[in-house]
């Protein structure tokens, strides 16, 4: 055993552990601070993970190969770290608005993003367990983080609910695997999966499993909880959990399908195609006439979750070469990542003055703000899938993907042609927000907008990062095609 | 080869300028024209320093970097570098720095100078684009920008309608063009499967029957790119109204620097026209050049004036290019962006001393007022007439050879008399504008413009009186013709005697055009042409009614189209299929929208119904 692979994950707890120390002895006026030094170690750490001096970006297994470290499990590492700083950065402006404890608020975050680093390296049920239930359980705790507020409670409750509901069907879905089959491990089951491909209890032990990760993602059927945590949840949660939480759904349900399960999943093809295309065209439909730009935010990410599984459909039609879907999946989840941070971060700021949630409250913000307006639309450009921006290049990649596959599976393109639905319909709600900025006539409220010093950071990164992947897509193509080839089987 | 980084330099840094300018410093008019200035100005002297360093011919003639790679599409982007790529930098950052410059005077009383920079350095950005272009995908998208950057330019005073009306005209324009350029790329592209400049033509030479007859085909569709930027005739129009533009825009745009970007693509891709492309091209030229000289002698504004001449002058380089002679059209090119940006400065000077007067006989007498403006604008009309010695002398002179070398005598026949038009239509407007008396009050008390402006109006008026000499043939001809021989300047200066018959010719040419001017003009008070002329100088005084014919067929058919289009747009379109389409997704949406209903126990109800549907889905059956 190697426990020196998990350094990554071990410096992160450590770092949980040590704000909420600091918390104690540091002056209630000074805890902003805390937020930056979490900021910088955990900038430090990317950079580790980057140099290939540390250990965390050593390939290798450690504890019986329940934990595994490959080009994957850095892709994604790396991305939650981003992830963090930035939810970070949202988290320091959002501070004064959270009642009491923001040092609690860091530190859970900073755990959030320990599970998500074992997500993105479990090899094993047990794991997967562990990690989603440590993510989960922060969650339920983040999404109701404001006490004072009546929604936040609610929120968190359904989601804590939801989520117990979820995590029994997958825990009694692994007991079904291991009784069926005596094996935890993804690599072992992979070698034995093919003797039980006809056994009904062991495909209803993967279902179970599959719904829990799809609870994850927000992926149709298992979406209906996402509107009103998104809406509920303090801003920087929200972030946190559109982009962090379901790309670990995402690395798990990748990692289940394509390195445990490809024998499975190249027989669930249709099933994919079918979540995939009614998650999309569920998100899309439902946020026509969403006025509350958070609860708008929350289906449109589960039409989101729906075009990233267009690259699983795309992967489980042709198991053996997952590099074209893999890497969409990959790259379209890190432009999504800097597009959604760009959104939150705004949204944050904006609805600080204002009590509602209204997308009324845009109005008129090119006055009040012209750098957040710039950003929000481009934040909405992207997310609608518009050159030259991360967003446009995203869909290209997974779309490619999945036409690719056509000639054998005549149901590749009915998923395209709903996709493209989707994204049409898309545009109408993301240009509604724009529209909301720019040409509403009723401002009620002119007053320019104050821009922390932290809120300024993260828009100024997250749009460099939008512009970034839309113009240069190459190098995160590479790292992802990279990644995508672990999934290979 | 050295210092591969000054090209990159060269190129970004007014990019950088402008977003500078646009981001931080809009507020600041000054520092925005400094930055401004000193991008371009930065850009000349890297150029210079590239250029003693490598020299006009570079080891390796090409810098690049992968740009994105989708499928078998290799897009790169990469920048040329040889003599005929360094020489127009030069020219681009110098004659550009020059206006830049002077800008900062003419402007100095507008009080969005500071936009008007930033337009500016975005317009230097897109040209050194297409100059430095190492393929034709780079190339066509800087030949947007410059059609993006010229439409901001020519309509920065938009408060006047006539400025928003021309920008328009401009950009509309040159987007019929650039819609047959792309299809000209297109077409090369999948004939050839490359677009890189360099590879393209080891393609062509591997395999010369490569292009077969797409080929006159794909020349004639790449014509017309050079058609709408070089505004050659039948996409003429825009040029003459784009003068609402402020002057040194009218200088720089057109003068020397976009509408050149025509035949400079010419130039770099003359392996891909064939002979029948070139016949082709070779007529438009000389027609235009003739239409446009007509045009001029009629103009009473001082700037269309200029502009018509930029036209034919433009029309003398197409028609070289379609003669097989890259160097003379690029010789002339040169040499006009010269004196041509020196005139336009100088009319800009005028303007700016007589409080915005255009008009040329609302003028008269200004050699006493505006001594400095006098002299160059005289050696600037010198140099475009081809008075000898003077920069255009030796240019057209090449040209002229050029015609009668390749046995073109009607075309030769075209350019002498287009040569006696020119000398003519510009000592016409010498005289009623500078000489004699002043015919108004404005006229009476114009004044001299500040040292910034004609400080670049005497830089710009030595190269037009030593540009014919001073080794722009030698870097051009290197470039074209590798075999002809080295001249020295002594050489250069007797080159004319070379061909003795275009030479005697071009110089009767201005003799004649010059005594009909004086006896006309010497003295006139009034234009005297109308009365002599009839029908014929009403039809040149309305550039023989294109803009009309323009307005009664296409526009108006395309208007009708535009109609019909609206019609089914809003009937069929919107109101029958998007009125079905829309609503029910609208009502699909509300109505799904009905499940969230936030009540926990129906939620769990859902999430299990869920649950349920995909267990029977897969493991009923």
């Amino acid at each position: 055993m190697n426990a020196s692979l998990m350094s990554l994950e071990i410096s992160v707890l450590a770092l949980g552990m040590l704000v909420l120390l600091a918390d104690l002895i540091m002056p209630p006026e000074r805890r902003k601070f805390l937020g930056y030094a979490a900021i910088a170690a955990l900038t430090t750490l990317l950079i580790a993970s980057f140099s290939g001096y540390g250990s965390c970006s050593l390939a290798g297994t450690a504890f019986n190969g329940m934990f595994v470290n490959d080009a994957l499990s850095l892709f994604f590492k790396r991305f939650f770290i981003i992830a963090a700083i930035l939810v970070l950065f949202i988290a320091i402006e959002f501070a004064e608005r959270l009642a009491v404890g923001i040092s609690e608020y860091y530190s859970l975050v900073i755990f959030a993003l320990a599970g998500m680093l074992f997500a993105a390296s479990a090899n094993n049920f047990a794991m997967l367990f562990v990690a989603i239930e440590l993510i989960t359980i922060t969650f339920y705790v983040l999404v109701s983080f404001q006490r004072n507020r009546l929604a936040s409670l609610e929120a968190g409750v359904k989601y804590l609910i939801l989520g117990a509901l979820s995590s029994s069907f997958m825990i009694y879905g692994i007991a079904l695997i291991w009784g069926t089959t005596g094996k935890l491990n993804f690599n072992e089951l992979a070698a034995v999966a093919p003797q039980y491909t006809g056994e009904k209890i062991f495909l209803l032990g993967i279902l179970l499993v599959v719904v829990g990760l799809g609870f994850k993602i927000a992926a149709f059927p298992f979406q209906i909880w996402a509107p009103d945590v998104y809406q509920g949840a303090p801003t920087p949660t929200t972030a946190f959990l559109a982009v962090g939480s379901k790309a670990a759904g995402f690395v798990l349900l990748l990692r289940v399908l394509f390195v445990a399960l490809p024998v499975v999943a190249a027989h669930w093809v249709n099933l994919l195609i079918v979540i995939s295309a009614i998650t999309i065209l569920y998100g899309n439909l439902c946020a026509i006439p969403q006025r509350n730009i958070k609860r708008l935010m929350g289906y449109s990410s589960i039409a989101h979750a729906g075009y990233l599984l267009l690259g699983v459909a795309a992967i489980a039609g042709n198991v053996h070469d997952a590099t074209a879907g893999g890497a969409a999946i990959l790259y379209y989840l890190a432009g999504y990542l800097f597009t959604v941070m760009a959104s939150f971060t705004v949204i944050a700021l904006v609805v600080k003055t204002s009590q509602t949630e209204d997308i009324s409250v845009l109005a008129g913000l090119h006055q009040r703000s012209p750098l957040l307006a710039a950003t929000l639309t481009i934040a909405m450009v992207s997310l609608a899938g518009i050159p030259p921006l991360a967003g446009f290049f995203g869909k290209f990649l997974l779309l490619k993907s999945v036409i690719a596959l056509g000639v054998v599976n005549q149901g590749y393109y009915c998923l395209v042609f709903t996709a493209l639905a989707g994204v049409v319909i898309s545009l109408y709600y993301y240009f509604g927000v724009v529209r909301a900025i720019y040409f509403s006539k009723d401002a009620a409220d002119l007053s320019p907008i104050a821009i922390s010093g932290s809120a300024r950071l993260c828009i100024w990164l997250s749009l460099a990062g939008i512009f970034w992947l839309g113009i240069f897509p190459d190098t995160i193509l590479n790292l992802a095609s990279e990644a995508a080839k672990v999934l290979s089987s | 080869m050295k210092y591969e980084i000054l090209p990159w330099l060269i190129l970004f840094l007014p990019l950088f300028s402008a977003a500078v300018i646009a981001l931080f410093t809009l507020g600041n008019r000054t520092v925005s024209a400094l930055i401004s200035i000193g991008a371009i100005v930065t850009g000349f002297v890297l150029t210079l320093a590239f250029i003693s360093g490598n020299g006009f011919h570079p080891a390796v003639s090409e810098t690049s970097t992968a740009w994105l790679s989708i499928g078998s599409l290799q897009a790169e982007f990469g920048l040329k570098l040889d003599g005929l790529s360094l020489m127009m930098l030069l020219i681009v950052t110098g004659v550009g720095g020059a206006i830049h410059i002077y800008s900062f005077g003419y402007m100095h009383e507008d009080r969005s100078m500071a936009r008007f920079f930033c337009f500016l350095s975005l317009f230097t950005f897109s040209m050194l684009g297409i100059v430095l272009a190492s393929n034709f995908v780079q190339m066509f998208i800087f030949w947007e920008l410059v059609g993006v950057s010229s439409y901001l330019l020519i309509g920065f005073w938009f408060e006047k309608p006539s400025a928003g009306d021309a920008a328009k005209k401009a950009f509309i324009t040159n987007r019929l063009g650039d819609f047959g350029f792309l299809l000209g790329i297109l077409m090369v592209w999948q004939l050839l499967g490359s677009l890189n400049f360099t590879a393209l033509a080891d393609n062509l030479h591997a395999n010369p029957a490569a292009l077969q007859v797409g080929g006159t085909i794909a020349g004639l569709l790449i014509f017309c790119g050079a058609v709408g930027k070089s505004a050659q005739f039948p996409l003429h129009v825009w040029l003459a109204d784009a003068m609402e533009g402020p002057t040194p825009v009218s200088a720089l745009i057109h003068a020397a620097t976009m509408v050149a970007a025509g035949v400079y693509m010419l130039c770099r891709v003359f392996f891909l026209l064939n002979a029948d492309a070139l016949h082709v091209i070779s007529y438009v030229g000389g027609f235009t050049a003739l239409l446009a000289a007509l045009i001029a002698v009629q103009q009473n504004d001082i700037k269309r004036i200029l502009a018509y001449s930029t036209l034919s002058q433009l029309g003398y380089m197409v028609m070289s290019v379609g003669l097989a002679g890259q160097t003379p059209a690029m010789f002339h090119l040169t040499t006009h962006a010269f004196f041509k940006a020196l005139l336009f400065l100088g009319a800009g000077s005028v303007i700016h001393g007589l409080h915005e007067e255009q008009d040329i006989w609302k003028m008269g007498g200004l050699k006493k007022h505006m001594p400095v403006t006098f002299w160059t604008f005289f050696f600037g009309t010198l140099a475009l007439c081809g008075v000898p010695i003077f920069a255009g002398f030796y240019s057209k002179d090449a040209i002229l050879a050029q015609a009668l070398e390749q046995h073109n005598y009607i075309l030769f026949g075209v350019a002498v008399f287009v040569a006696a038009l020119t000398t003519f239509y510009m000592f016409r407007l010498f005289f009623v504008a500078f000489l004699g008396e002043a015919r108004t009050e404005k006229a009476k008390h114009a004044h001299e413009s500040p040292f910034v402006m004609t400080g670049p109006l005497m830089v710009l008026s030595v190269l037009a009186v030593v540009g014919g000499f001073i080794g722009i043939t030698t870097v051009y001809n290197s470039q074209f013709a590798p075999d002809a021989e080295k001249l020295t300047v002594v050489q250069q200066l007797l080159e004319p005697l070379k061909n003795i018959v275009p030479m005697l010719l071009g110089i009767g040419a201005v003799a004649v055009g010059l005594f009909c001017a004086y006896t006309l003009y010497g003295k006139a008070a009034t234009d005297p042409l109308p009365a002599k002329l009839g029908a014929l100088a009403t039809a040149m005084k309305n550039r023989f009614y294109f803009d009309e014919i323009y307005e009664a067929t296409f526009i108006r058919l395309h208007d009708a189209l535009a109609a019909l289009a609206d019609w089914i747009d809003r009937w069929l379109v919107e109101g029958f299929a998007i009125g079905f389409i829309r609503g029910g997704t609208d009502l699909s949406g509300r109505s799904l929208r009905l499940l969230q209903t936030g009540n926990l126990q129906t939620y769990a109800f859902l999430f299990t119904l869920g649950v349920a549907l995909v267990l029977y889905l897969m493991l009923g059956k």
